[in-house]
């Protein structure tokens, strides 16, 4: 049994409130990601869950057991650091025999337990070596190799990929996926990469300021964003953000001067300004006049597969459109932009979303 | 012609790289002549009598000044066995000690938030600035409150006040520098914090302690002030005062003085040669990351 629950767990250093009451559950062989900018208590809610981090308020729950006073070694816990932390005077075997000599494990089931992790991540011929003699991605493979050898029930991964440069980046994100298919442990993990979250996750739990700001599957994170900072900080480039007028039931709205745009989102009564919100993949372009709104191009990134198109739109700054590789505008014409409805969103003043009227209704 | 140009200019940057070299290295071999210069003369002299240290300072021993006579006077006169193994005892000890205290200390400063941590950071190196010698009266009251008088255990509790501050600040320094994962991994793999210190952080240090080591140890070796007046009765005698035996009102017997120095310096070579590999990678490791 290895679910992991948070019930309102906080955390403060003397006066600075740094988790404000963070509830979560986390399933038995669920791969979540934790994500959110620099600064927003990813870590340390990590290391809490480790029991690195004394716990100020609420519980950390581990297979049913309330574990905030159980050390971190007692908790059935392993982890993998940023900076990998391999010990630098032991070699590889010795740096993924540690933990078990300590714990006075058997020799042959030490052995054992190593070959099988080396196996696992390719480490075989390298077990001879000090660290300092392994290029970075292998360092990172000896520090999961670590963790695999514990045999924990839970992985704690704290930004793992982020000293590698970005090939081996991809490469050891697909391996840690595959690890993940294989042992079926539940793994917790933090990014500040929504590439990585998006692709590692079950879950993705974004977290803001100390706060969790939403949970959901990448889709649901992607299609139906709770609040305006989930729909900026999911997808890539991120969504573009309209000032927009209200009319009529509320739900029709017009931005920079285009014809009512009917938006399909439930009704509510809320005060001030509203914000349309598209993704720059599902802007359309059409011929001038043709579509919601006309609009100059600045700047055209042609990245070979795909172009992205930049616009000046007031005080909206960057607008970011998305076009097929193909696509042959550019600099300084003007286009016409067009919004298919089902791909809107709407945000009222406080940055919360509208609930869409149809929550299955995807955009293809 | 861009090709000749070229290899021109290669061939004056690699003049001016050699030229460069070679003058650090003159730099460097006139420092160390004039450093090992004195000691040089020492080792000479010890190696003549008495006419050839004051005829022929600098001349090389040879027929009628080469004399083993200082030698023999040290090995028999006097109980310098006993002052060899005074010294040693009193250095060693106190190295350990100053070593053993202030890396643990320097871990707590470094590693644990507490109350006072800094005041208490503070307070242990601010011996740094205030002379310990300032406090000799002070010291031989408490050593005589104490019965510690004409003991080598008060040379090394003197010894070992003396070199804490440094070796506290130094290791403070350095430990703060180490990485907070490694020694949270351990603590992951089930390590008490003893054992997170000496099976982790004392490794991952020993560079930066085999340094204080050897910037320790040198005072304590030559100390004559402390010896001279906690510990100058026969049997606790260092090397440093043993030697003033030979040096009279009236006479004074140079090829004994001369030759109990060049046997002193021996220890301190062997002392030096177990630490400097070490000390060199503790002054690279800064540099040249790896
Ligand atoms: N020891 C500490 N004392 C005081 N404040 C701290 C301490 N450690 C962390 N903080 C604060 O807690 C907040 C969250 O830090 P944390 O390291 O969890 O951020 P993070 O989300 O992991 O960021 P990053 O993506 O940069 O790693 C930060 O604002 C930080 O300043
Ligand atoms: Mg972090």
């Amino acid at each position: 049994m290895s679910e992991l629950t948070l019930q309102d767990v906080r955390k403060s250093y003397g006066e600075a409130k740094v988790i404000h009451g963070v509830d979560l559950a986390v399933k038995d062989g669920e791969f979540v990601v934790f994500v959110g900018p620099s600064g927003c208590g990813k870590s340390t809610l990590l290391r809490m869950i480790a029991g690195l981090e004394s716990i100020t308020g609420g519980d950390v729950v581990i297979g049913g057991e309330q574990v905030n006073d159980i050390a971190p070694a007692d908790r059935g816990i392993a982890m993998v650091f940023q900076s990998y932390a391999l010990y630098p005077h032991k070699d590889v075997y010795g740096n993924m025999a540690f933990a078990l000599r300590h714990a006075g494990e058997d020799k042959a089931v030490i052995d054992e337990r190593v070959r099988k992790a080396a196996d696992i991540l390719g480490l075989q011929d390298l077990l001879k070596r000090r660290p300092k003699e392994l290029s970075g991605g292998q360092r990172q493979r000896v520090a999961i190799g670590r963790a695999i050898v514990r045999d924990p029930e839970i992985f704690l991964f704290d930004e793992p990929l982020s000293n590698l440069d970005a090939a081996l980046r991809v490469q050891m994100r697909v391996e840690i996926l595959r690890l993940h298919q294989r042992l079926k442990t539940t793994m917790v993990y933090v990014t500040h990469d929504q590439v990585e979250a998006m692709t590692l996750a079950d879950r993705i739990v974004v977290l803001r300021d100390g706060r969790i700001e939403q949970v959901g599957t990448p889709l649901e994170l992607y299609h139906h964003p709770e609040n305006r900072f989930v729909a900026g900080f999911i997808g890539s480039p991120k969504m573009n953000f309209l000032s927009a007028e209200r009319s009529g039931d509320g739900t029709t709205v017009t931005t920079h001067g285009s014809a009512p745009i009917e938006v399909p989102v439930q009704p509510r009564d809320t005060e001030g300004a509203v914000t349309l919100g598209i993704r720059p993949e599902h802007v359309g372009l059409v011929a001038p006049g043709a579509g919601d709104l006309d609009a100059r191009i600045l700047v055209a990134e042609r990245l070979g597969g795909e172009t992205f198109l930049h616009f000046d739109l007031g005080d909206e700054g960057d607008f970011v459109v998305k076009a097929d590789g193909a696509a042959t505008h550019e600099s300084g014409e003007t286009v016409g932009l067009s919004f298919p409805p089902q791909a809107l969103h709407l945000f009222d003043a406080q940055g919360a979303a509208f609930a869409p009227r149809d929550r299955n209704a995807l955009i293809g | 012609m861009t090709e000749t140009a070229s290899s021109h200019r290669a061939r004056a940057s690699r003049l001016r790289g050699l030229s460069t070299r070679a003058g650090v290295h003159m730099v460097l071999a006139g420092y160390t002549l004039i450093a090992i210069f004195p000691v040089f003369l020492v080792i000479l002299n010890s190696f003549k009598n008495r006419r050839g240290i004051f005829t022929d300072p600098l001349g090389l021993p040879g027929e009628g000044t080469f004399s083993l006579e200082g030698y023999a006077t040290v090995l028999t006169q006097g109980d310098f066995a006993t002052y060899f193994s005074n010294s040693l005892i009193v250095t060693v000890t106190a190295l350990f000690l100053i070593l053993w205290l202030g890396a643990m200390a320097a871990h707590a400063l470094a590693e644990y938030r507490f109350r006072f941590n800094t005041l208490l950071g503070i307070y242990l190196i601010l011996g740094i600035m205030v002379p310990i010698r300032l406090g000799t009266v002070a010291i031989l009251e408490l050593m005589v409150d104490l019965n510690l008088v004409n003991t080598l255990l008060a040379l090394i509790l003197v010894y070992t006040a003396q070199g804490l501050p440094v070796a506290v600040f130094i290791l403070t320094e350095f430990m703060r520098t180490l990485s907070r994962d490694i020694k949270d991994c351990a603590r992951v793999d089930g390590l008490s914090e003893y054992r997170i210190f000496f099976e982790v952080v004392v490794p991952l240090i020993r560079p930066v302690l085999a340094t204080v080591a050897v910037f320790s140890m040198i005072p304590i070796w030559n100390d004559l002030w402390f010896p001279l007046i906690l510990a100058s009765g026969d049997a606790t005698k260092t090397v440093t005062l043993g030697v003033q035996q030979f040096i009279g009102q009236y006479t004074v017997n140079w090829s004994a003085v001369l030759a109990s120095l060049s046997i002193a310096i021996l220890p301190v070579l062997g002392l030096y040669a177990l630490f400097s590999r070490q000390l060199i990678a503790g002054i690279t490791s800064g540099a040249v990351k790896g």
